[in-house]
């Protein structure tokens, strides 16, 4: 029995070394980061301090959480609400069916991701696609101006984060025995007793951590308010990317990022708790 | 009563996919545009096409990409298909912190992954280019492996390798003949998927990338932003059609064999 | 089965590495600016003459090129072109190295308006590469009001319909400016009416953006729009009909630099770049495509857009100068303030 782990040992330890280094380390370091003040010019002054901390409680920077915090909540609302029957709707396809959506679901992963949203800004524009079918049906007067607006970066963020969404309800979903349901119904519930207490129960575990799932990359992607939202808002993303990379205020962007991932660390033990379960769906 | 339920959701999933695909469809009809401007449908043309295969950049990006993914999926497979099992088996007090650990860069914004190892990178005087980006690419990478061929194990029947190795297989023997190819769909989908992931990373690629190196959703990102020519129109739809391609004869492949099986 | 999937994997390794490494025998040059400051043509010549290929680099604004310059301890990088600003900052960090004129027999080509300037008053580490105001521009067919200044972006009519360039110092400038204060007021209490004044004109604020801003002028995304002048004269070349305003509040003004890092990598190829954009018939041609103002007068004549060569004046205006830290962060605090109004 001996002899077995000693070969376990090796396997496991390129990713313990890995791991040590290059996840766990940096993290740490952008914890001790977070505490120490910005050199003028350029660098880091390893004195000890919590004005970077202070420094978020300000309006300006407060308003930013809120903002992204919105944001995130309005994208992920919108994502279960599109996603949740689209995941649970293909989980009771035919096995053929399923087959063909799921290569329907992941061809897009292979275009990337900003040509995509590219694609949005060229429908959403003002003499764009949208707008000239409208038009044509005679159903606006002037052109909508939806593009660099809040409502195009929702739409951005749904339509980049909606398959996560998908994929984790509907592997809950394939899971979940039909017999269960029938059974419910043949005890005279309705159908839409029988789907919430039986189905969306059930399911819920995957569309709890589809919320995860959308609702952490939400917070960060910069890019989508960069590219859909004209960079009019200030998100903590672009304010961390910022504060890196222009700002000269390396210690200012740890402690965002530590603010940050205490939120998201947050949200992921309440799902823990909530589900009891150790691991996002639909991820693996 | 059933059959008008199952209308009703394949109506739903087929006007989903069309507003999923429509993009995707925009960006491929303006690739053949004569106009540089996509406004107006003005002519067909195939000019994009002739100037990317003459833009050295964007195909050196490209170029950049493609070993950037291949590399870091390899790498990971390695170390993640490794770790899977070597987890599956030890039991020690420190296991799941390591567990959570490893699959943390998924479970935290890719911006904070970004800068984060900017940082640390930049402590540690290590030069900004290829190496930083593999490293990088590599963190987010492993999880994916990790968690498919860790799925895969849990529904594997454990006897198995014991078996193997009470007929006299050594450790190597029974986990190179006995557990990959068993858990090899597994470490497949999840290189896959991590290949994905790793082809279309701007955020944390942005921010440790070198003076000398663009990925291609770097380029891609510069261009949208300092403005479009429908080359990257041009290039989205080549893409899609090789990634068809592969599927393509990957499903043939599937058929085949499977007939040979049967046979 | 499974040697042929070991074998395709390697060769898609390796496939890519030797792409890799057989660039990296040739003489290379790694040149830094934004996305668009020269024309393939002239790094194609370049390259033919010395046989040194120029590896184009890009950041999107000024402050990120300084971030990566600080970070590459002023090495990484062969020659980078800027804005005035960050160059005077540059070279108090001690980033930049210091010119060797007898190495650039284009020297004397430099039209001396743009000598001397601010940052670097003897002329001893950088050379200009294009001076520029930036403007109002506007579609007279779709704007109401007749636009004389700063002031008039104000006006309600013109909600949502204005885009404007991304440097905050520059458009905390012109704030300044429209409300009668010195472009690089340091007064905070100043600075914070300008944040107040930045305020109300969030609501007419269509999009912030850097780059080829003019493109929401041609495809209709706003009606008005506050350029860099190389996007003014692209804006006109696509439509003559729109209006340029030099506004009466006063001008900006700015010249962009080109210097060769302190630690250069290939710092022999950098001068022959540099020299290479000075004579004449290169620079004629960087100076068309850009669109910036001309800042070689031996290239005046050969411009085919006349309207590039520019009278002596135009060095009056404002340029964005350092100023107090204290200033700087209340600057940038109006800008995120500004930023997250907008919407």
């Amino acid at each position: 029995m001996k002899k077995h782990k000693s070969g376990s040992v090796w396997m496991i330890l390129p990713l313990y070394i890995f791991t040590i280094i290059f996840v766990a380390g940096p993290l740490l370091y952008m914890v001790a980061l977070s505490f120490a003040q910005p050199k003028a010019g350029h660098g880091v002054e390893w004195a000890f301090t919590l004005a970077n901390y202070k420094k978020i409680l300000d309006p300006v920077y407060m308003k930013t959480f809120t903002g992204s915090f919105q944001l995130a909540v309005t994208s992920t609302i919108i994502i279960c609400l599109i996603g949740y029957p689209f995941g649970y709707f293909m989980a009771k396809l035919s096995d053929q069916w399923k087959k063909r959506a799921m290569i329907f679901l992941m061809l897009p992963f292979w275009v990337n991701s900003l040509i995509r949203l590219y694609g949005w800004m060229i429908i959403l524009q003002t003499k764009g696609l949208l707008n000239h079918v409208l038009k044509s049906l005679g159903l606006i007067e002037k052109p909508l101006r939806i593009l660099y607006s809040y409502p195009a970066i929702v739409i951005g963020m749904t339509y980049v984060l909606l398959p996560f969404m998908i994929l984790s309800v509907y592997s809950s979903a394939e899971k979940l025995d039909w017999s269960l349901v029938e059974a419910a119904r043949d005890l005279g519930a309705s159908p839409f007793k029988a789907f919430w207490t039986v189905s969306f129960k059930l399911t819920l575990p995957g569309l709890l951590s589809g919320v995860i799932l959308t609702f952490i990359p939400s917070m960060g992607l910069f890019f989508i308010a960069d590219i859909l939202g004209g960079n009019k808002i200030v998100l903590v993303g672009s304010l961390i990317q910022e504060q890196m990379t222009k700002g000269n205020n390396w210690p200012f962007a740890a402690a965002l990022a530590v603010v940050l991932m205490i939120l998201t660390t947050l949200m992921i033990m309440l799902y823990r708790k909530v589900t009891n379960a150790k691991e996002l769906e639909g991820v693996g | 009563m059933k059959k008008k339920n199952s209308k009703l959701s394949g109506f739903y999933l087929g006007l989903i996919f069309v507003l999923m695909y429509l993009p995707i469809a925009v960006v491929i009809v303006f690739s053949f545009n004569e106009s540089k401007l996509p406004v107006r449908f003005t002519g067909f043309s195939l000019k994009w096409y002739q100037e990317l295969i003459h833009d050295s950049a964007m195909i050196e990006a490209l170029g950049n990409s493609l070993f950037l993914g291949v590399v870091s999926c390899l790498v990971s497979a390695v170390i993640g298909t490794l770790g899977a099992v070597g987890l599956s088996r030890i039991h020690w007090k420190t296991k799941g912190i390591l567990e959570y650990i490893s699959i943390l860069p998924l479970m935290i914004p890719e911006i904070i992954l970004g800068m984060v190892l900017m940082a640390f990178f930049y402590m540690m005087n290590l030069p900004f280019g290829m190496l930083t980006l593999l490293i990088g690419h590599t963190v987010f990478c492993v999880p994916y492996i990790l968690m498919e061929v860790k799925a895969r194990l849990a529904g594997m029947d454990p006897s198995l390798e014991e078996a193997a190795r009470d007929l006299g297989a050594g450790p190597f023997r029974a986990f190179w003949d006995i557990i990959l190819p068993l858990i090899m769909p597994a470490v497949l989908s999840g290189s896959l998927l991590a290949f994905a992931m790793s082809m279309d990373d701007v955020v944390i690629s942005i921010f440790i990338n070198g003076p000398r190196l663009a990925t291609l959703p770097i380029k891609v990102y510069t261009q949208i932003k300092t403005g479009v020519t429908p080359e990257v129109n041009a290039l989205c739809t080549i893409m899609l059609i090789f990634t068809l391609l592969i599927l393509f004869i990957y499903t043939m492949v599937g058929k085949l064999t499977k007939k040979k099986t049967k046979q | 089965m499974k040697k042929l999937v070991v074998c395709a994997l390697c060769a898609a390794m390796v496939i890519p590495a030797m792409s890799v490494s057989v660039s990296a025998d040739s003489k290379e040059l790694v040149l830094y600016t934004w996305e668009n400051m020269f024309p393939q043509e002239v790094l194609d010549g370049f390259e033919e003459e010395t046989g040194i290929k120029v590896v184009y680099s890009n950041f999107d604004t000024d402050e990120n090129m300084l971030e990566k310059l600080s970070m590459a301890k002023g090495g990484d990088y062969d020659v980078v072109v800027a804005d005035d600003y960050i160059i005077e900052t540059a070279i108090q960090e001690g980033l930049v190295e210091k010119l060797d004129t007898s190495k650039l027999s284009g020297w004397d080509n430099i039209n001396p308006l743009y000598q001397g300037q601010f940052y670097d008053p003897n002329d001893e580490y950088t050379a200009p590469y294009g001076a520029g105001i930036p403007l109002i521009v506007y579609d007279p067919d779709l704007v109401d009001i007749d636009i004389k200044g700063y002031n008039d972006l104000w006006d309600e009519s013109l909600e949502d319909s204005i885009a404007l360039t991304a440097n905050y110092r520059v458009i905390n400038g012109i704030t300044n400016l429209a409300l009668g204060q010195d472009f690089n007021d340091q007064d905070t209490d100043d600075i914070a009416k300008t944040g107040e004044k930045l305020l109300e004109l969030a609501p007419n604020v269509r999009l912030i953006q850097d780059d080829n801003t003019q493109d929401s002028l041609l495809n209709g995304e706003a009606s008005v729009a506050f350029l860099y002048t190389s996007q003014v004269t692209a804006a006109l070349q696509e439509n003559p009909d729109l209006k340029v305003v030099y506004p009466e509040e006063g001008l900006g003004f700015g010249v962009m630099g080109m210097f060769i890092p302190s630690q250069a990598p290939d710092k022999d190829e950098a001068y022959q770049f540099m020299d290479y954009i000075l004579q004449p018939e290169n620079a004629a041609k960087c100076f068309d495509y850009i669109g910036y103002y001309c800042t070689n007068k031996a290239a005046d004549s050969l411009l085919e857009n006349q309207d590039l060569v520019v009278p002596d004046s135009v060095t009056e205006g404002s340029a964005v100068e350092n100023i107090s830290a204290e200033a700087e962060e209340a600057y940038n605090k109006n800008w995120t303030e500004f930023k997250a109004a907008c919407d």
